[in-house]
């Protein structure tokens, strides 16, 4: 994996509660890296990630507010946060119920700067 | 092999023209297209080289009707027939339920016309189909050229012929003897479906 | 309206919820040699044959070149083109080998094809009938007047 790439997740990944990363290709919804914990399912969480976000997409642009900046799915057990790169490049993390968003957020909008 | 289907009794054989290079096999396709009303027929696919000598096959799905109460449709394909395409020409014999080989009449194209002939018997002993039970007809094309420039059905049966199989003189740019061929084949590939089935 | 049709029953509900949950566009089951097994999408039996022979084909010479690199059986080609993008998968399922040709848009993605071929692999292996014993006979002994019946009407002409 490109030095660059597992830096970014990295970053991301060692957020206390942070179970996973995943680089994942927007429109094709293919990993591009991951660094996931065992058992979770890489290819189904990228490409259903992917498919989220472009549905969100097409909600804020036909709402007029633009693209989504940050996607945070609460489940019962944990969360599934996205931030786009401006590069293409989805940055997703899963992560525990009990996660500090905010610095999730920020630790995913730097790596995806770094992407641009 | 074919599909048959007891649910929805449906039938799809697949056949497939086979002979040397330019002896008229896409020219009996087309003819067949041209002829078959437009509901009855797909379109025609040709995966073909820019100077439209086939690459890869030509392909044509009919629509026979209900033939004992099976909806039965025919799959035609050609195989191309340069001796370079061999890799191919496998590929679209695989699987066939009978074979038309079309052969060039003209005198001078006996020697490719017994290498083809060779080609399909080696052909389908690697897809090891038994070559004495898939139903084969000949066809004998451009018998429409001067006398001196062709061989005889008779003499094309003697030369290519060992097996028998029934054979058809053709002109298929005019349509002369490709219904009979598609006719003979059509029998027999249906026959053996029946008695295969019923043995 | 858009409709999934099978020549073996079996493969409707996987196929169907396949489309559904992969959002492809046209969806085709075929026999390694091009025969149809089950489809969605396709409006004409000879618009599906056409591309049945056309994905066997892709599947067939694809399987050669591997075979000339001794390399295993390839399990999936992709082709994302501008519109729509293309995924030919193969597979085995307890009936024999199996093709499976996507066509997806705009609506769906490669992820998400991948994704849900898995599942059909694996409904399809599930929902896979013993070989059920097949009727003896197909047709019947005077097919043939049926048969010249059938390409007289076909070619316009008398027998």
């Amino acid at each position: 994996m490109r030095a660059g790439l597992r830096a970014a997740l990295d970053s991301i990944t060692r957020i206390r509660g942070v179970h996973g990363a995943v680089l994942v290709a927007a429109d094709d919804g293919l990993i591009v890296a991951e660094a996931l914990m065992e058992g979770v399912r890489g290819n189904a969480v990228a490409a259903l990630a992917a498919s989220l976000y472009q549905r969100f997409l097409r909600a804020t642009e036909a709402a007029g507010v633009q693209r989504p900046e940050f996607l945070h799915l609460q489940a019962s057990q944990g969360s599934l946060l996205v931030v786009p790169a401006p590069s293409g490049v989805l940055i997703v993390a899963v992560a525990a119920a009990d996660i500090n968003v905010g610095l999730a957020r920020l630790e995913m909008i730097r790596a995806a700067e770094a992407f641009a | 092999m074919s599909l048959v289907n007891f649910t929805t009794r449906e039938i799809t054989c697949k056949l497939v023209y086979y002979g040397p290079g330019r002896s008229g096999k896409t020219t009996n396709l087309q003819y067949i297209y041209q002829r078959v009303p437009e509901d009855r027929r797909g379109r025609m696919v040709s995966l073909a080289t820019q100077t439209d000598r086939t690459l890869f096959f030509d392909f044509l799905p009919i629509e026979l009707g209900a033939i004992s109460g099976f909806k039965t449709r025919f799959q035609l394909y050609t195989v191309p027939g340069q001796v370079y395409y061999n890799a191919t020409r496998k590929l679209v014999l695989q699987g066939a339920d009978g074979v038309v080989f079309v052969a060039d009449s003209q005198a001078r194209q006996l020697d490719e016309n017994i290498e083809s002939m060779q080609n399909l018997h080696a052909n389908l002993l690697e897809h090891g189909i038994d070559v004495r039970t898939l139903p084969v007809v000949l066809q004998y094309n451009k018998q429409d050229l001067p006398a001196d420039l062709v061989l005889t059905p008779v003499e094309l049966d003697e030369a290519i012929n060992f097996r028998t199989w029934p054979s058809f003189a053709a002109d298929a740019l005019k349509g002369k003897g490709v219904f009979e061929t598609l006719r003979a084949l059509s029998e027999r590939v249906l026959r053996r479906l029946s008695e295969a089935e019923s043995a | 309206m858009t409709t999934t049709r099978a020549v073996e029953p079996w493969t409707l509900e996987p196929l169907r919820r396949f489309v559904a949950e992969a959002g492809a566009r046209l969806a085709l089951l075929t026999t390694p040699a091009g025969q149809v097994i089950a489809q969605h999408g396709f409006t004409r039996a000879v618009d599906v044959m056409a591309a049945a022979a056309l994905g066997a084909a892709i599947a067939a010479s694809t399987a050669e070149i591997n075979r000339m690199l001794d390399e295993p059986k390839f399990r999936a080609l992709t082709h994302q083109g501008v519109r729509h993008g293309i995924f030919l998968a193969n597979f085995e399922t307890p009936r024999g080998s199996m093709l499976a040709l996507v066509v997806y848009g705009a609506g769906s993605s490669i992820g998400l094809v991948q994704l849900f071929m898995e599942d059909l692999v694996r409904e399809l292996a599930a929902a896979a009938p013993v070989r059920e014993a097949q009727p003896r006979t197909v047709l019947a002994a005077d097919f043939e007047r049926d048969l010249n019946q059938s390409l007289a009407s076909l070619f316009g002409r008398e027998i």
